[in-house]
């Protein structure tokens, strides 16, 4: 009865449109009342998760990545991925790739990545004669790509999610081959779609403009370097890092680019408070969720179950990246990874799924619904700076959601992928 | 839609605007904490005791603060796909239901965060020497905050974003 309570509440809210972090409260209070336990158990319980100094890096990396898109590091990027790849057929799509590629390694954010990127790269597309569905998929699908790189606060969300007993710095280095893969497979995949279409490539503008946009790029692209090699050396734990890359990112953009005004700045802190606020309020309420779920025993409860049915750890680990795509397709990504992890860790590492590999394929498989419908931030993001409607953009789209899926099972069952990095560098 | 003009929304506005300022300067104190700590580590070779403690407390301040400006703005993650699809009628009455349930949900969680905030103040917070019952506190203003802006939104309406210079 206690699930049915439980579940019940969720989903019912949830149709209902009530905010995902209010649903969770809502489930929990109803159990709670159900099973008489007291209310201030659960709120101390939500009070303890929002001051959880696991979760301390989340708002500070998303502050990172709000500086950055501010501070007009977006425009060194794709000037550089421009000079780098414009010459290739249907340049501009492959700049896109590399342009998100490069901003993703250091915004860690896929809706910042394609409002920056997506900002400048989708006007310019269409100018040039490029459909726009094709310039809106482009760019949204190569979002995708600063999901897996450092400083992804989704890793970070996703280690919190798992009880903080999995790496950050493993987990930084584990998305490092598929966010690459990822982004090969897009490339040619714009290339394919661009040959059929015939769009044109853009002329090569010479080694030295290359070597004039990398300079000019390579304070921005340092940060990852700081905070990847930071964090491995065991300079500084996850938490320093992140005030380490706010700070940075505001010297480099304010200082030296000369592009983040005091206004900028202002909007970038209430910005990133404005999404710390709604991301880690659903953790507290998440934490006070599944400690009533772990209370009566549902992750183990799923794994006896899906023990029951096939003892295939290939089968559990399609079973579970198909749930996960078909909820990422209505549920936005963070709630999801708060939810899912909690419930689907348990099952696939009974099944001898390391959590790190685990975590690059929930957070690939989570990101694929930022770009489905009905609920798609990215997707939503890119077809408005397009300014086509969704369906419009979700008719082309095929080949590039072909690719992401592709590398999503490639991920999957070859976990060498993720785990050769972080092995080597232990 | 509700106008911007609505009373409440006006005498409502200034508290967005000081709860978004007070969440974004703690966002950047939090920052100026954590770096500290890095410089007095590796600098004057003394790791402060304080700095973690801080910014944990300092972290509750712009997530409940930046969560009930969520409330306000409307922008919390929500699936809305059915809502959407509902008759205009079934919509109204759903969205009522919402902002209920977040009403009673701040309500709750100002009443129960003050109860931790009082139990609390007589224990000192390790490291830092300050009253643990602030780790309760944001919970307690936060919740108050959330159900404020639930009723607003009840009262007048989908939220219209204000202009630029204005934006809360």
């Amino acid at each position: 009865m206690e699930l049915i309570i439980l579940f019940g509440v969720l989903f019912l809210a949830l149709a209902m449109g009530v905010p995902v972090a209010f649903c969770l409260l809502a489930a929990t209070v109803a159990t709670a009342l159900y099973m008489g336990t007291p209310m201030i158990a659960i709120a101390q319980q939500m009070g303890s998760d929002i001051t959880s100094i696991a979760l301390l890096a989340i708002p500070l990396f998303i502050f990172t990545g709000e500086l950055m898109m501010k501070g007009g590091l977006s425009d060194r990027m794709i000037a550089l991925a421009s000079s780098l790849f414009g010459h290739v057929r249907g340049g501009l799509g492959q700049v896109t790739v590399g342009a998100s590629t490069l901003f993703g390694g250091v915004s860690g954010s896929a809706i910042a990545d394609v409002s920056a990127v997506g900002g400048t790269m989708i006007p310019q597309m269409i100018k040039r004669g490029y459909h726009a569905d094709y310039a809106v998929n482009v760019t949204i699908t190569a979002a995708l790509v600063a999901l897996l790189v450092p400083p992804s606060h989704n890793m970070i969300l996703y280690s919190a999610s798992a009880g903080g007993g999995v790496s950050i710095s493993d987990l930084f280095a584990a998305g490092v081959i598929p966010a690459l893969l990822l982004a090969a497979a897009l490339m040619i995949t714009a290339y394919v779609v661009a040959r059929v279409r015939g769009y044109a490539a853009e002329a090569f503008p010479g080694f030295g403009v290359v070597l004039s946009r990398l300079i000019a790029a390579i304070p921005g692209l340092l940060l990852v370097v700081i905070i990847f090699v930071g964090i491995r050396m065991g300079v500084f734990t996850a938490v320093e890092s992140a005030s380490i890359a706010v700070v940075y990112a505001a010297v480099i953009t304010g200082l030296i680019y000369r592009h983040l005004s005091w206004r900028a700045f202002k909007d970038a802190c209430a910005a990133a408070a404005r999404t710390s606020g709604a991301v880690l309020f659903i953790i507290g309420t998440a934490g006070a969720f599944g400690w009533l779920m772990a209370y009566l025993q549902v992750p183990s409860m799923l794994v006896e179950t899906l023990q029951g049915l096939t003892n295939e750890p290939a089968v559990i680990l399609l079973l579970v990246i198909g749930m996960l795509l078909v909820l990422g397709t209505f549920m936005d990504m963070a709630p999801l990874i708060i939810i899912c992890t909690p419930i689907f860790l348990p099952v696939v590492r009974a099944f001898g799924v390391d959590p790190v590999h685990f975590g690059v394929i929930l957070l690939l498989a989570c990101g694929i619904g930022l770009v489905t419908p009905p609920v798609g931030s990215v997707l939503f993001v890119g077809s408005a700076i397009g300014r086509i409607p969704m369906t419009q953009a979700l008719r082309t789209i095929w080949p590039f959601y072909l690719a992401c899926t592709a590398i999503l099972l490639l991920v999957a069952f070859v976990p060498a992928l993720s785990m050769w990095l972080p092995n080597q560098m232990r | 839609m509700s106008s911007p003009s609505h009373p409440l929304s006006r005498a409502l506005d200034p508290v967005a605007r000081a709860a978004i300022a007070i969440a974004g300067t703690a966002l950047v104190v939090m920052v100026g904490a954590q770096a500290w700590q890095v410089f007095a580590r590796y600098v004057l070779n003394a790791s402060p005791g304080w700095t973690e403690p801080v910014a944990l407390l300092l972290m509750s301040v712009a997530v409940m603060l930046g969560a009930a400006v969520a409330v306000r703005r409307e922008s919390h993650f929500a699936f809305s796909g059915l809502v959407h699809a509902a008759p205009r009628g079934l919509q109204a009455a759903l969205k009522t239901i919402s902002r209920l349930i977040v009403l009673v949900s701040g309500l709750g969680l100002a009443v129960l965060g003050g109860q931790l905030t009082i139990d609390d103040w007589p224990v000192a917070l390790a490291g830092a020497g300050i009253p643990a019952g602030l780790r309760f506190l944001a919970l307690c203003v936060g919740g108050g905050l959330i159900s404020i802006f639930a009723l607003e939104r009840l009262l007048t309406g989908d939220f219209v974003a204000p202009a630029p210079a204005e934006e809360t």
